[in-house]
């Protein structure tokens, strides 16, 4: 849950006002400005252009009040009324040319960065893809998801307008100061006498109110994870008649955010007002100052009024300017954030002359594989089988005994860290990595659907398939059944993860799934664990004439479904414990045969 | 709108602070509208005449008018803040307050996804809405109406101008706004389709990556991104023409107000500072202008969110409390009498006129296939749902007669999904029955073989659960749901498929204990295991929301053709096997 007003649907007239909690700062800004910088170099005729009109029309913009006061003092003031209107004319000239240039930096500068911002899109969705799995369980997929969102809309709101303002407002400052000091050098230090108290005030209200907001933020966060904490168990709460409680509970930590947000709205909220007030004592100051020496003749009128519309123009960008910077500031952390995603370590790239087959027999060998993710907590210890093409394979064992990452390490998810895994006489390793998945497939314990048809999610095991060979596979793992039931059947959109159906449902859409990819070695772990006994039964029989003459992994709880494979391996503690067929294991009298036997007792 | 007004009523505790806010506002607002005037003042009368004293004291006017700008100004933010953060406090403790009380029927209806927005980001939009509309929404119309009304008074003789300016700057503003708000929700559209595609593409990651589907999803990422990227180019290019218009528009009101000035001072109608005046009060329409459509926009935007809330607020509880409920505890004799029910008006009845008795202190179990409605039929005990034909009687009493407190009291409920909260498992249990001591805790473990994993914690039954227990595997997590239902000692103990990921030998030893703890409770027991209900005094069979068969186990071997047909499957070999 983002605690960060939301920006939905812009409106243009937005300017930076106000200000969002305390600003992230970059680790290293040159390092990620230079990388930034090596994205826009495709785009710098644009960026010369933009900075070319950011330039011209801020000084165009600075020449309105100057030959405003001119024409006061030289045209109006003497009644050259034909001089006047020349004059005019000029500025009507100089206001339309200032508009216009300030709407092509715009034009130029939108393209730019969203150009950048594609490229960028591109290559960090492209990166996702290739991404080993090791980082997907690494980091939290709300983590990826806000660095491929927020991140990089930030960034396009700082190239696309926090650079232009950044530079308008500096040379709004400076050719102002200038300005001002040509025009009259008494006004001009009365006027800029102000400026150290206005950046010091600011600066102090933003200094505190973040000390504030970093509260705020901290129990909002707190409240909003105790809401859909409790919304989401919320039937628990109704069963166990346990409101009152939680409504109390709720009511402490509402009143602390209100203890805190008024604290932190409030500071921030005298921002507006104060820079006002700075705004009109500026004014004031100049237009008191500037009468008292227009009475003795060491300014002009038109001076005045000169200074008077500078001293609008000289304000804002002076009190924006600090608040331009935390936002491109937050913008470049960000950026830094979709960087380091783009400088993880890709999955394992393919050795050369990696071999291709059309074909796999389908003969499988682990050599004394071990795996770990911390070399201190094996998975697997010296791992040693083989299945031979076209057997069926079991895999038992309690949860956590490594069954799946056997499984995992096959199709090649993860590398072993010791030992080989070879198929069909050679090391995994040494084919495609592409070519090796097409010919493996695979039905996940906890299965995943995308949002489209059902149709659709069906061919996602071959891209080519036609309708007849989707409804084929459906009916072969018993999902045509449901299927046809289905609002708009084939045809049903179903939601992302394809939450508007059941688990079983889902299992059985990705078997079919499955059915239609036609592997050369299929894997089921735990396919049917959320069918119910009656269907699993129907499905047992799709999915062994499936899996026959095709080399099979299963990892099913059902003992049924175990006793007819050609070898089983009792996994535990990441060793193979037994191995042999049912009959042989029930001889034995070891781990199997006292499973088997805890069973028929009841 | 007319929804959104409802709210007011949250408003009355601070209506003095809402007032006081636009009217502090009002006076900033004078204050700054008067400067231009002052300015004119010092030029046409001072500086004309070279009155310094008429000087100094209109400086000290304008350094006065500044100052009472400033306290208008912070009173104003004050106020607001005061009056947005209250209002937007309360309404949420009531928002809360309401669903948290709200029935089963009521949360599907509104679905718990939506209610979590209502109760965050709606509200938030709400507490800035009302800030803004007391900050700015006043100062906006405000400085735009007095600005145009002090050009009246200042300088009438420039007037004119205006009548062109302001419908052309209106024009443009208002046009523009629609123009915005269409070409982003062009945007957002094509956003929202990006966003469900990466977050798609993170959660089925191993899928993509096992069918080796890399360059399908990239290349539909590529079509998603280009178009954003068209759509957006666009809407920023057009969205850019409005700041350099407005300007023009404003400065080629200036130029012609310096030409008619021009005219007007040449013939000794007006002096220079009538000019400059007016040239100030021209910004401050413009600022006005903006500012007031910027805040529009934002209430715009809020309307929607008060309407959800409100919406909520204003859902009727289906279950309430009857007159003068009975407050006894009952003994556990529980009857069904044709009872349907349908999870909407509408819709396919999930429970068909199901009819059965059981006595108290029975052992009863359900079974059917998943979607049969045996879980449905448990959630009319504490009544999650009511009924929509038939009645439940508990002790020959139709349930709506009970107290709803006293009913839910009376009824241990461990429902199919094992939902704990993140705190320690003591707290957990706690959920259960409040005043409990640690032997009671023990041996509500105990009884669910949630004991000899809770001992192997270094903190025992002090260990805190993460959210969602993502720390527990779906066994323990059914255990620990268990022992919270058996801690409650409960005349009705209903246990909703709750073993379903715990390993046989195990659940032999809950079944035992639960016979053994709990001997004159009613037991419920919802399976699609045969193994899980054999043993129960009577069992319901449940296909596709009807009560089709009932007896033993032994009984129903003989009478039901479908029950046979389960058994078979699952008979001997078919056990399950787990951790």
């Amino acid at each position: 849950m983002t605690n960060e007003p939301k920006q939905g649907t812009r409106t243009g007239l937005e300017r930076n006002h106000g200000f969002r909690g305390p600003v992230v700062k970059p680790k290293d800004q040159k390092a990620a400005l230079s990388r930034i910088w090596s994205y826009l170099r495709k785009q710098r005729i644009g960026i010369v252009l933009s900075t070319l009109f950011v330039i011209l029309s801020s000084i165009l913009s600075l020449l309105g009040p100057l030959y405003i006061g001119i024409i006061i003092d030289d045209y109006i003031i003497p009644g050259d009324l034909s001089g006047t209107v020349r004059m005019l004319i000029l500025l009507g000239a100089i206001y339309l040319a200032s508009s216009i240039f300030m709407w092509l930096q715009t034009f130029v500068m939108v393209r730019v960065s969203l150009k950048t911002i594609q490229r960028l899109r591109k290559e960090l969705f492209e990166k996702i893809q290739r991404l080993p799995l090791s980082v997907f369980d690494k980091r939290q997929s709300g983590d990826l998801m806000s660095r491929m969102t927020n991140d990089i809309d930030n960034l396009h709101m700082a190239l696309s307008q926090s650079i232009i303002q950044i530079v308008s407002s500096l040379f709004t400052i400076i050719g102002t100061a200038i300005a001002m000091f040509y025009m009259n050098w008494i006004l001009a230090i009365v006027s800029l006498i102000i400026i150290p108290l206005v950046v010091y005030v600011t600066k102090q209200i933003i200094k505190r109110s973040s000390v504030n907001y970093k509260a705020r933020q901290r129990d909002l966060g707190q409240l909003n994870g105790y809401i859909e904490e409790t919304i989401s168990n919320a039937n628990i709460i109704t069963l166990f008649g346990r409101e009152q409680e939680t409504i109390e509970q709720f009511k402490k930590a509402n009143e602390q955010l209100r203890t805190s947000a008024l604290k932190a709205e409030m500071v921030s909220g005298f921002l507006p007002p104060i820079n006002n007030f700075m705004n009109n004592l500026g004014i004031g100051f100049i237009i008191g100052v500037g009468a008292l020496l227009a009475v003795n003749e060491l300014v002009t009128v038109g001076v005045i009024a000169a200074f008077v519309t500078y001293s609008r123009q000289f304000f804002r960008p002076i009190n924006q300017l600090s608040n331009l910077l935390n936002t491109f500031q937050s913008a470049i952390a960000g950026a830094e954030r979709v960087f380091e995603i783009l400088d993880e370590q890709e999955e394992v790239r393919d050795v050369q002359d990696a071999i291709a087959k059309d074909q796999f027999d389908g003969d499988v060998e682990f050599r004394n594989v071990e795996f770990y993710y911390n070399a201190d907590k094996p998975i697997l210890k010296n791992i040693s089988f083989h299945a031979k093409a076209g057997e069926t394979i079991a895999l038992v064992g309690p949860t956590g005994s490594g069954k799946t990452t056997i499984i995992q390490l096959l199709n090649r998810f993860y590398d072993a860290k010791q030992g080989q895994i070879m198929i069909d006489g050679e090391d995994s390793t040494s084919y495609q990595l592409d070519n090796l998945r097409d010919h493996i497939g695979v039905v996940l314990q906890d299965t995943y659907l995308f949002s489209g048809t059902v149709r659709e999610n069906i061919r996602y095991g071959k891209l080519s398939a036609t309708d007849e060979q989707v409804e084929k596979a459906a009916k072969i793992a018993y999902a045509h059944n449901f299927i046809k039931y289905l609002p708009q059947g084939y045809d049903t959109m179903l939601a992302s993860g394809g939450m508007n159906i059941s688990q079983g449902q889902r299992q059985l859409i990705a078997i079919a799934r499955a059915i239609l990819e036609d592997p050369d070695i299929l894997i089921l772990d735990e396919a049917t664990s959320s069918v119910d006994t009656m269907t699993e039964v129907h499905i047992q029989k799709g999915l062994n004439n499936l899996m026959k003459g095709r080399t099979s992994f299963v990892i099913a709880h059902r003992l049924k479904t175990i006793e007819n494979a050609d070898q089983i391996f009792v996994i535990k503690d990441g060793t193979i414990l037994e191995k042999g067929n049912h009959e042989t294991l029930m001889m034995k009298k070891g781990f199997y045969a006292n499973l088997q036997n805890q069973l028929q007792v009841q | 709108m007319k929804a959104a007004w409802k709210l007011k009523k949250y408003l009355h505790p601070y209506i003095f602070f809402a007032i006081l806010a636009p009217s502090m506002m009002i006076l900033e607002v004078i204050m700054d509208l008067v400067q231009p005037t002052i300015l004119q003042k010092i030029i046409d009368n001072g500086i004309a005449n070279g009155d310094e004293q008429y000087i100094i004291s209109m400086f000290g006017l304008m350094i006065l008018s500044a100052f009472i700008a400033l306290i208008g100004g912070v009173a104003c933010s004050t106020y607001a803040t005061k009056t947005a953060v209250n209002f937007a406090t309360d309404v949420r403790q009531d928002l809360y307050e309401t669903i948290t009380r709200f029935s089963e029927r009521n949360k599907d209806h509104f679905t718990l996804g939506k209610l979590i927005t209502n109760l965050t980001s709606d509200i938030e939009t709400l507490q800035r809405a009302v800030i803004m509309l007391l900050k700015v929404f006043v100062r906006g119309p405000l400085m735009f109406i007095g600005a145009i009304i002090f050009v009246y008074i200042t300088a009438r003789e420039l007037f004119s101008v205006l009548l062109y300016v302001v419908p052309i700057l209106a024009i443009s503003v208002i046009i523009f706004t629609q123009l915005t708000g269409k070409f982003f929700r062009a945007v957002q559209e094509v956003m929202d389709q990006m966003n469900t595609k990466v977050q798609e593409n993170l959660a089925g990651i191993r899928v993509i990556k096992a069918f080796n589907r890399k360059a399908h999803q990239i290349q539909q990422f590529l079509e998603v991104n280009g178009l954003l990227t068209k759509r957006n180019i666009t809407a920023e290019q057009v969205v850019g023409v409005l700041m350099p218009l407005t300007a023009l528009i404003v400065n080629i009101g200036l130029v012609f107000a310096l030409w008619i000035g021009a005219i007007k001072v040449e013939n000794n109608i007006i002096e220079v500072g009538v000019i400059l005046a007016f040239i100030n009060y021209l910004m401050m329409i413009l600022q006005g202008l903006i500012s007031s459509s910027n805040v529009l926009i934002q209430i715009a935007r809020a309307i929607p969110s008060a309407e959800r809330i409100v919406t909520v607020l204003e859902e009727p509880n289906d279950i309430q409390n009857c007159h003068e409920p009975i407050k006894n505890s009952p003994r556990g004799e529980v009857e069904f009498k044709n009872v349907s029910f349908s999870y909407t008006k509408q819709g396919e009845p999930v429970l068909k006129d199901i009819s059965f008795h059981v006595k108290a202190g029975e052992t009863i179990g359900i079974i059917g296939m998943t979607g049969s409605g045996k879980s449905t039929m448990m959630k009319m005990l504490p009544r999650a749902f009511d009924v929509d034909q038939g009645e439940v009687l508990i002790d020959q009493q139709p349930i709506q007669y009970y107290d709803l407190a006293t009913l839910r009291q009376a009824i241990g409920f461990a429902p199919q999904k094992a939902a704990l909260f993140s705190m320690s498992i003591e707290g957990n249990l706690k959920y259960g029955k409040q005043d409990v001591s640690l032997q009671e805790i023990n041996e509500a473990l105990e009884a669910s073989c949630a004991a000899e994993f809770v001992e192997k914690l270094p903190d025992r039954e002090q260990h805190v659960l993460s959210q969602g227990a993502t720390n527990l595997s779906g066994g323990q997590k059914q255990r620990l749901a268990m022992s919270r239902a058996f801690i409650r000692k409960p005349t009705i103990l209903i246990l909703d498929d709750t073993t379903s990921a715990v390993d046989a030998i195990s659940e032999k030893k809950i079944q035992q204990a639960i016979d053994s703890n709990f001997p004159n409770s009613t037991k419920f027991i919802v399976s699609s295991k045969v193994s899980s209900i054999k043993n129960a005094d009577q069992i319901l069979v449940i296909e596709d929301g009807r009560l089709i068969a009932s007896g033993t186990h032994e009984e129903l071997l003989q009478s039901s053709e479908y029950y046979m047909e389960i058994v078979e499957t699952q008979t001997e070999k078919g056990g399950v096997m787990n951790d």
